[in-house]
């Protein structure tokens, strides 16, 4: 077998495993679809009983929406080697003939597809429960920009899974702390517009921030009240993707090495 | 009364360093109070970006200090159902905390006081943020210290029963606590008032609101300290009916919340679920 279809096995066998565990364990549907979008439902309450326009609804839904995925990001891809580690798992990872990099593009892949079914949910509740409008939009640039924010963040995700090759709960305390700040400074619920200096900055950092600006101008044009014009996102959108992809993958085969040399690879409970 | 204390600050102490020994105390208060503060400035950001066109400045910073005092319900309340899940399914020692002489009930108190002075910490840096960069003020003069006092003694003593009700239920039910625990926090934050009135729920759920000691907590909190509420609906309730609300909410769900822990203690026993780990 070529070395390319045994990879392509590797990412469909992950994705598998993902899609298939996930059904058997139905409450974590609460936990990744709907308790994420109940946040987002408050936002828009809290917007409504301050008397803002109606858009701002509509930001704090489109914001909610991505928070699910930022979830999957966090916790399905970056704590996931976390979890392998403590069940004693991960050394099967490594044992394993293929690329690293093909079972994390699987956990990303698999994870996404769940996320993005999942967020059926917040569609029905910004839409039909909440009732926001979105201005008549382009369904291949929602896609394109959709599709690249994807990318770009489960990408990021990978860079956090290395982290756990070498450290455990100090990695796995990162991955909690950041849930919160990574939301504020990406502006899920309000135009990262707002943050100044500080929105140009985080949105070079974190992907998340940009692709929800992006979004929202594709949905609500000037509404948006967008940080900058959207081809300049969709082109640091793609650096974005680049830079971490090229990241995860130095960084898995580094990380890798030390965790082997310093024989904490498999050291679960450190 | 001295072996209570004893095994009170044992079991806190023991609680702290399951949480902060991970890393240096500094990093561990950084760690701590980094998601407060994030949903601190996430509201601050939605009251900037609409500042110019909403109304209501007032209505917001009675939000604002709702949100600021719900640190207690998702660090305390839900921390206690995430006590008993660490213990169970991480480090698998929840057999042996249940065997020794401290006892379940009086470890979850020594170490829900961990959270109690985590969440205090958070509460104020949240109010800290409020007072800087939304606005929020309030005139010393006229806080009704002495009602504000009760109203936050009531309040923890709601949250903290509540918190050994969530950790019975852990205990029953090992893979969904891991779910619970965050759902009821969201749950409370939708319900109770904590950052948009409850006036803007449908009618059943202002029931369950009312029924609820964190709706009378936060609107109390906030006609002590600010001088007025955020809910037309608990306007109509003088301050002496709001605290004899918030007295028979909080005494209803403490005497019904430690009935139920010990009976969910019991079922676990019964079912053997003491020590049956499903995550790892």
């Amino acid at each position: 077998m070529s070395t390319v279809a045994l990879n392509l096995r590797a990412t469909w066998g992950r994705t598998y495993g993902r899609l298939v565990g996930s059904f058997r364990e139905p409450t974590w549907l609460i936990t990744d679809a709907i308790l994420p979008n109940l946040g987002m439902l408050a936002f828009v309450m809290l917007y409504r009983a301050l008397g803002a326009p109606r858009s701002f609804e509509t930001l704090a839904v489109v914001g909610g929406l991505l928070a699910t995925y930022w979830i999957n990001v966090l916790w399905g891809m970056g704590a996931q080697f976390y979890w392998e580690k403590q069940s004693g798992q991960l050394q099967l990872y490594f044992v394993a003939p293929c690329s690293r990099m093909a079972i994390l593009s699987g956990m990303a892949l698999g994870g996404f597809l769940l996320t993005t079914a999942r967020s059926a949910f917040g569609l029905f509740l910004g839409f039909v429960v909440v009732g926001v409008r979105v201005e008549p939009f382009s369904l291949p640039a929602l896609l394109g920009v959709f599709a690249l924010t994807m990318i770009a963040l489960y990408a990021l995700g990978m860079v956090m899974a290395s982290l756990f090759l070498l450290w455990g709960r100090e990695a796995y305390h990162l991955s909690n702390a950041l849930y919160q700040p990574v939301q504020f400074l990406s502006g899920l619920y309000f135009p990262l517009k707002t943050l100044g200096p500080l929105g140009i900055v985080s949105a070079g950092l974190v992907p998340l921030g940009l692709g929800v600006d992006a979004l929202r101008q594709v949905l609500l044009g000037a509404g948006a009240h967008a940080l900058m014009p959207l081809r300049f996102e969709v082109a640091l959108l793609v650096g974005l993707c680049a830079f971490f992809l090229w990241l995860a993958r130095v960084a898995l085969a580094h990380l890798e090495s030390l965790a082997k040399r310093e024989g904490r690879l498999t050291q679960r409970w450190q | 009364m001295r072996p209570l204390v004893s095994r009170l600050r044992a079991s806190a102490w023991l609680g702290l360093q399951i949480e902060s020994n991970w890393t240096d105390p500094f990093l561990f208060t950084a760690y701590a109070i980094t998601h407060p503060l994030a949903t601190a400035l996430i509201l601050a950001g939605m009251y900037w970006a609409v500042g110019g066109t909403a109304q209501g400045a007032d209505t917001f910073r009675g939000l604002y200090l709702g949100s600021a005092f719900h640190n207690y319900v998702v660090m305390v309340l839900a921390g206690m159902g995430w006590m008993i899940v660490e213990e169970r399914e991480e480090f698998e020692t929840l057999k042996y905390v249940y065997t020794s002489p401290i006892g379940m009930f009086n470890y979850l108190a020594g170490r829900s006081l961990v959270k109690l002075a985590l969440a205090t910490l958070s509460t104020v840096l949240t109010l800290a943020v409020g007072w800087f960069l939304v606005g929020l003020r309030w005139d010393w003069g006229a806080v009704h210290w002495l009602p504000l006092v009760a109203a936050l003694g009531l309040g923890v003593v709601a949250t903290v029963s509540l918190g050994f009700f969530v950790a019975g239920f852990a205990l029953v039910m090992p893979r969904a606590a891991f779910t619970l625990n965050d759902g009821i926090a969201v749950a409370l934050y939708l319900l109770c008032g904590v950052i948009f009135p409850v006036d803007l729920l449908p009618r059943v759920l202002q029931w369950v609101a009312l029924a609820l000691p964190f709706t009378w907590w936060y609107e109390a909190l906030r006609r002590f300290l600010l001088g007025h509420g955020s809910s037309t609906l608990l306007n109509a309730w003088s301050e002496g009916a709001l605290m004899g609300w918030l007295f028979a909410t909080t005494l209803v769900f403490s005497v019904a919340a430690h009935l139920a822990y010990l009976a969910l203690e019991r079922r676990a026993r019964q079912l053997g679920r003491l020590d049956q780990t499903t995550l790892f």
